[in-house]
């Protein structure tokens, strides 16, 4: 699917809204997408919906831990992987149902479980994909989403 | 006065993000409970009473909307006032919410100032 500019503003929109609201930091405006590597987080997760679809967030660790330190009121240094992690995938929930409730306002959506990629640092979507980063001042934050479209079945033509 | 409440999400994080902005906020805690999932939350429910619930919808096993419908059937619980927190904002899962019993919602993100408001005004607790 090729991108669409009012699902890119979404994107752009939920992120800036989820990180002011509940994180309390302000999103730094666009950046260039890193390239994959090590010390990131990646999170997945599916979507039910009209259309269904998934979406994929990946953040640098600095930014993941500082953003968990702010949520949660503790210092970034006494933070657990475990907290850490929690937060990145509470993150990646609520930017996701924010873009979705911007571009599917009027049908029903159900988000599933997201989900830590262990290891990851292969390419967080194909290029022609709805994404956006954004920096967040201790690294970049990389949002992706793909809305899959149902095909219609092809229409015969009989002629007797 | 002070109030019990039971926050019923199955993320430990948002759960203590809730917890905090209550506290945060000025609104007087005299207790606050935390349950991952529905059932968690009707098994507290019943040895402990709250002045009002706030529950995820996508939670494991007895979600957000079985936990609103079980409230709504029980006698004594049903009257205990549940407020939504979801990322959900679509007006027919608000509108579905609200029948299925909810007395508020709550979209995440959200401002701290925002459920207070909502508790607030779902506890009939009058604005400063």
């Amino acid at each position: 699917m090729a991108a669409d500019t009012s699902i890119r503003e979404a994107l752009a929109s939920a992120v800036a809204d989820v990180l002011e609201r509940m994180f309390f930091r302000e999103a730094l405006g666009e950046a260039a997408e890193p390239p994959p590597e090590a010390g990131t987080v990646t999170v997945n997760l599916t979507f039910d919906g009209d259309p269904p679809g998934d979406f994929r967030m990946r953040i640098a660790r600095p930014a993941a831990d500082t953003i968990a330190a702010d949520f949660l009121g503790e210092d970034a240094e006494s933070l657990t992987p475990r907290q850490s992690a929690d937060v990145a995938l509470e993150l990646a929930n609520m930017i996701c149902g924010a873009v979705l409730s911007r571009v599917e306002s009027r049908a029903t959506f159900r988000l599933g479980a997201p989900q830590i990629a262990a290891g990851d640092t292969g390419p967080l979507a194909p290029a022609e994909e709805n994404r956006y980063t954004v920096e967040t001042g201790s690294g970049t934050l990389t949002v992706a989403i793909r809305m899959n479209t149902l095909a219609c079945p092809k229409t015969e033509t009989f002629v007797s | 006065m002070a109030y019990r409440v039971l926050i019923a999400d199955d993320s430990p994080a948002m759960r203590s993000f809730v917890r905090r902005t209550i506290e945060l906020s000025g609104f007087e805690l005299s207790a606050c409970f935390e349950a991952s999932d529905g059932a968690q939350a009707l098994a507290l429910l019943q040895h402990e009473w709250v002045d009002a619930i706030l529950t995820d919808i996508n939670m494991p096993g007895v979600d957000g909307e079985e936990l609103l419908r079980r409230l709504s059937s029980d006698e004594l619980l049903r009257a205990i006032p549940a407020i939504v927190i979801s990322t959900d904002a679509t007006q027919n899962r608000i509108a579905r919410l609200l029948a299925l019993g909810a007395r508020g919602y709550v979209t995440k993100p959200f401002r701290p100032e925002t459920l207070r408001a909502e508790l607030e005004r779902t506890l009939g607790v009058p604005s400063d």
